[in-house]
């Protein structure tokens, strides 16, 4: 027996009737706080005032405390030289697909499988995500993510998306793969391909974010400015010339909670060692596939073959080619890598900017492909005009602000 | 990502051993989840935490249940991809057993989906959960009172302590396939005409038969 949709509800009336009595309860402190961080005069504050916090504890305690006070000590004081001493023929290729260069002097510039590739990812972006991972974690669980949701409202309907994107957007800023996926609540076509491409381009992920921190302290600032921009414009542009449907948000608050312990332990753990798992062996991986490619020789001749386009357009030297190479395994260690190409502030803001919103990784190329084929091609094809109009744009900022 | 393990399109091996648990996004199906299984399903406070299926094992009563956690939904007509994947799951695994499971502060709104699945007559086992938060908000249920009616099991639960999570577990093989048309005449004030012969007060073991 089927019934309408009516008859459905009157019936749910009369079993809560007959099944379920409210008492009368005093606003709980938690309900307080609910509305306040969701009514904009006191939520904007509060919202402002809880990523600030986010953002510090992400760079004190993984940059500052972590990274540079005992990762970068141990990995260039004792590791590197240990490894430089130890390992037979300086000259032969073993070496320098193992150790790199017999004179670096830091972990960086060394660019060996079992120096910069355990440096980078164990060093450098562990730590980086794993705070990450806590501090998101916080987030959901304490349920304020929604009501950051309501608040971003407003602004995330002008790119054709509405409140809840803020849930892939945080998610993507941990890892793109998970945010990929969650895009899924979203109601149209339109808003997944939306979030899907921006996604893709602009929202760089942790352990992006945590080599950033460690190699251009003074310029991620700005890099993250750059990416803010392009998701605006770009946001701004795919809202209008993609045909669909941007409905109005519709979303659930759920009431604040205390996270609940072993929870939090559980989702850390398990995205944690999902890290560990997919990005070691793809950091490896990568130096390995890019030091044989400077070995064959190819590396020189793309950086010769895309010379016009890297130095003319985008105003960036034609080594950078080789990192961009290597981002499509992993982005951080594209980042790594770009640090010990001698550029100018302004090119190492560029190419950094051009590494984060050039192809995704492979990871999150699966993912997109398992959501979706001509999604995944219309949003390569986005990219690439993205990029292109993008990376030119910033340089003629550059250009006129007499950096470039 | 979904934690633990998931599995596509896996056939089910015997009738009536696979449950799929459905009801709105954020009552906490993942945590009961992960409490029945435990498996590591991503459990967060904000709706649509789970948009792909995780499906996990418990044996009980000499049976190996196939438990699948399905992506929260408000009805059975999808607004957005992870709600299609619940109707999706729905529809592939027909002789499944359902696992509803609602919100104890919002019983309403769950009961619609409810009453969607029941009239699609598959076994039924309702889980009312988050029991702590409705008793902080003071709201009480009569939850024998809502067996009678519905005439399938109906257990409280707390998934965050594990409260009634055994019970439910157990009450598993219990479940069964709701009168829709019975109901429907209860709530009209007409006793459906064959009334079980025996009721009793829904001590919950049985399902009021």
């Amino acid at each position: 027996m089927v019934f309408s949709s009516d008859a459905r509800w009157e019936m749910v009336d009369e079993i809560t009737r007959q099944t379920v009595t409210y008492g009368t309860y005093k606003q709980t402190l938690g309900a307080v706080l609910g509305d306040l961080t969701v009514k904009p005069l006191t939520g904007i504050p509060v919202a402002v005032a809880a990523l600030y916090a986010f953002w510090s504890v992400f760079t004190s305690f993984a940059g500052e405390l972590v990274t540079d006070g005992f990762m970068v000590k141990f990995f260039d004081g004792l590791w590197l030289p240990w490894f430089q001493a130890i390992w037979p023929d300086p000259g032969s290729w073993h070496y320098f697909l193992f150790i790199g260069n017999p004179a670096a002097d830091t972990c960086f510039e060394a660019f060996g499988m079992l120096t910069s590739g355990l440096f980078v990812s164990v060093g450098v972006v562990l730590p980086a995500v794993f705070v990450f991972y806590l501090m998101m974690t916080l987030l959901e669980d304490s349920g304020y993510l929604p009501r950051l949701a309501v608040l971003m409202d407003t602004v995330l309907h002008r790119i054709g998306l509405h409140g809840y994107a803020i849930v892939p957007i945080i998610l993507g800023l941990g890892c793109n793969v998970p945010a990929v996926t969650a895009t899924r609540i979203l109601e149209t076509k339109k808003q997944r391909f939306i979030m899907m491409t921006l996604l893709a381009i602009f929202i760089p992920c942790g352990a992006q974010l945590g080599i950033m921190m460690s190699i251009i302290p003074d310029l991620i600032g700005v890099v993250i400015l750059c990416l803010i921009i392009g998701f605006g414009i770009f946001g701004f542009v795919l809202n209008k010339i993609i045909p669909g449907e941007n409905p109005e948000i519709l979303v659930d608050v759920p009431p604040y909670n205390w996270p609940v312990k072993e929870y939090v332990i559980k989702k850390l753990w398990n995205r944690t060692k999902g890290f560990l798992k997919e990005a070691v062996p793809f950091v490896l991986l990568g130096i390995l596939l890019v030091n044989l490619l400077y070995l064959g020789g190819v590396i020189q001749g793309l950086a010769n073959l895309f010379e016009p386009v890297f130095v003319t357009w985008f105003g960036v030297p034609k080594e950078t080619v080789g990192p961009l190479i290597a981002a499509f395994l992993r982005k951080d260690l594209a980042i790594a890598q770009l640090s010990i190409i001698p550029m100018t502030a302004y090119q190492m803001v560029a190419s950094v900017v051009l590494v984060t919103i050039y192809f995704p990784c492979v990871a999150t190329f699966v993912v997109m492909l398992r959501e979706g084929w001509k999604e995944l091609i219309a949003a390569i094809a986005v990219l690439f005009v993205v990029v292109f109009i993008y990376g030119g744009l910033i340089h003629a900022v550059g250009i006129l602000l007499g950096v470039a | 990502m979904t934690g633990g393990k998931t599995e596509m399109a896996v056939l089910v091996p015997e009738r009536g051993t696979t449950v799929l648990m459905i009801g709105n996004p954020n009552v906490g199906k993942s945590a009961l989840f992960n409490r029945i299984t435990g498996a590591n399903a991503i459990v967060s406070n904000y709706p649509g935490t789970t948009v792909d299926f995780t499906s996990g094992t418990f044996i009980g009563g000499g049976r190996t249940y196939t438990i699948i956690d399905v992506p929260g939904t408000y009805s059975l007509d999808p607004r957005d991809a992870a709600e299609e994947v619940a109707v999706r799951m729905l529809r592939d695994y027909p002789d499944a057993v359902v696992m509803i499971v609602l919100d104890a502060t919002k019983t309403d709104r769950g009961l619609y989906v409810a009453l969607e699945v029941m009239e699609r007559g598959m076994p039924c086992i309702v889980a009312v959960n988050m029991m702590d938060a409705a008793h902080e908000k003071k709201i009480s249920l009569d939850i024998a009172a809502l067996q009678r009616i519905l005439g399938v099991p109906v257990v409280a639960t707390t998934a965050t302590s594990g409260e009634g999570v055994r019970d439910l577990a157990d009450m598993l093989r219990k479940a069964k396939v709701a009168d829709i048309g019975a109901i429907a005449q209860r709530m009209r004030g007409e006793e459906p005409e064959r009334e079980p012969a025996f009721t009793c007060g829904g001590c919950g073991g049985c399902g009021g038969r």
